[in-house]
This record gives C-alpha cells, sequence and structure tokens, in this order.
C-alpha cells in the first residue's frame, strides 16, 4: 500500500491518511479483510503521530471503510461504500474540464474551491 | 511520542506491505503435532502432570509462532526502511536512508529463501518466498534482504525519499 501525505498542506493530516485508505479501497491497491499497518507504525513513517493515524482509522470506521477487531487491528470492512458511482462521475468531470482545456491542477483547484 | 524530522519539503510517499510466513506457520504446527504424538505414544496417561504439562509449552510455543509469524510488515520512505516481525513487531531491524546506500529489486531463487528472520555478520534476510524481493546494500556493507509484496514500490518509495533528501 503506497500512502502520500504533505505536512505543509492546509488540509488535516488525519483527512490525508484517511484520503490515502479510501484512494487504495477505490482502486483495489487494499482488499476486503486486509489488515492496515498498526497507527505506531504507520505513524513513524510518516512522521505524524500514532493519534492522528488513529483519528484517520476511525473516522474511516464511522464510515464503514474499516472495521476493527479486537487484537486484530484494523481491517478493511466488506460491503464498504461503493464509490463506482463517484469514480464514474468524477471521469466524466475529468472528460468535460478536458474538452475546455483544463489540466489536471485546474481540476483540483476547481474542486477545492467547491468543498 | 515526538515525531521524527520532516524531510524534503513535507512530502511523504511511504509504502506498506505485510506478508505472511506460511513455511514458518505449517512448520511450527507439524512439529507441535508430532510433539504431541511423541508424548502420548511413550505410554503416558492424559491425566498425568508429566503429560499435560508439556503440552501446555507446545501449545503455548504453537499459538505464539502463528501469531508472530502470520504478519511480517515492511515500511519503506523518508525515514528509512523498517522490518518488523510479528503482531508485537519483533525482531525489529530499521535503516534510516543514510545508512542505505542502494537499493534494488532482485529476483530471488527460492533455493535462497532464508524461510525466517537471519541475522549473520554480513547479512539480514528476512524472506519468506523466493520471486521479486528487495535488496539493499548498507553503507556498511551489510546486505539486507526482505520480502514485501510489492518490492518495486518500496524501492521506489526509497528512491524518491533519497532525492528528495538530495535536493533538500
Amino acid at each position: 500500500m503506497r500512502w502520500a501525505i504533505d505536512h505543509a498542506s492546509r488540509e488535516r493530516l488525519q483527512d490525508q491518511i484517511a484520503g490515502c485508505v479510501r484512494g487504495g479501497v477505490a482502486t483495489g491497491e487494499l482488499e476486503v479483510g486486509e489488515q492496515l499497518p498498526p497507527a505506531a507504525e504507520l505513524g513513524a513513517a510518516l512522521s505524524v503521530d500514532r493519534n492522528t493515524v488513529l483519528a484517520a482509522y476511525r473516522q474511516l470506521r464511522d464510515d464503514g471503510v474499516l472495521e476493527f477487531r479486537r487484537g486484530r487491528g484494523a481491517r478493511v470492512a466488506s460491503g464498504g461504500p461503493d464509490l463506482s458511482a463517484v469514480t464514474e462521475a468524477a471521469r466524466s468531470l475529468i472528460a468535460t474540464a478536458r474538452l475546455h482545456g483544463l489540466g489536471r491542477n485546474e481540476i483540483i483547484r476547481i474542486i477545492k474551491e467547491l468543498t | 511520542m515526538t515525531s521524527p524530522p520532516l524531510a524534503g519539503d513535507g512530502t511523504h510517499a511511504v509504502y506498506t506491505g505485510r506478508t505472511t510466513s506460511w513455511t514458518t506457520v505449517a512448520a511450527t504446527c507439524v512439529a507441535g503435532v508430532l510433539l504431541v504424538l511423541m508424548a502420548t505414544s511413550s505410554g503416558g496417561d492424559w491425566s498425568d502432570l508429566v503429560i499435560v504439562l508439556p503440552l501446555l509449552l507446545i501449545a503455548i510455543g504453537v499459538l505464539a509462532d502463528v501469531l508472530t509469524a502470520s504478519s511480517v510488515r515492511a515500511t519503506a520512505g523518508p525515514n528509512g526502511f523498517t522490518i518488523r516481525w510479528g503482531s508485537v513487531g519483533w525482531p525489529r531491524c530499521s535503516y534510516p536512508l543514510d545508512r542505505i546506500a542502494r537499493a534494488e529489486v532482485i529476483d530471488l531463487p527460492w533455493w535462497r529463501v532464508s524461510w525466517g528472520f537471519w541475522w549473520t555478520p554480513w547479512r539480514t534476510s528476512c524472506t519468506v518466498r523466493g520471486g521479486p524481493t528487495v535488496r539493499l546494500t548498507l553503507s556498511s556493507g551489510r546486505i539486507v534482504t526482505v520480502t514485501v509484496p510489492e518490492p518495486a514500490a518500496a524501492v521506489a518509495a526509497l528512491h524518491a525519499a533519497g532525492a528528495a533528501r538530495h535536493d533538500a
């Protein structure tokens, strides 16, 4: 599993970590039932506090992406939210943006302004 | 708990992977069953403490090994490369970026697989299967070989972190 976070970004670190997991689930890099790294270990690798990782994991559990089991850590939940509609909408957004000559950064800027 | 200092411009691209040492798990289970068979065939009675105590020890040993060997975790990124063996994360080996001279993906033939965690004066080997494997050469000359699910991604994370460090 690949993780990329930006300490200089204004987006909260826990949201960025949660975003990595969501992305991993959406692309299939994380399979259902796969165990995520323990919070302390991921935190050390990303140079963030363990509690930040735990906050991200908890946020994902509340959204039904992960499930916690005692002694077995955080796992990717089965039957999590279906993101295929979002992916499909994003594809059409990108296609429309390309038609109007907008690049990747412009699309991201528009999304950032709207959210 | 303090976080290590930031590397580069603040972006952290990290790879994490988990593998299971099925050979260790299987070998322990087989050895455990054999020991139980030997203990019972020596004419002991189940109520006998002499039989029950070793059985208990064997059961604990098998359980401990299944717990530990079923999770071998590796992380690669700006804070270097770390291997943690088992759910408790021990033994653990950590190599900061400035100690890693070279990182590459090698194709490990099955007869060179260590089937576990080995530490010798020149090599550290933590391989549980053949095929593409991460090979680190440290500045001290030590050779580290580790099984991760996606060796190319792990090596790419180390190279990216190393490049960001040189730019900074």
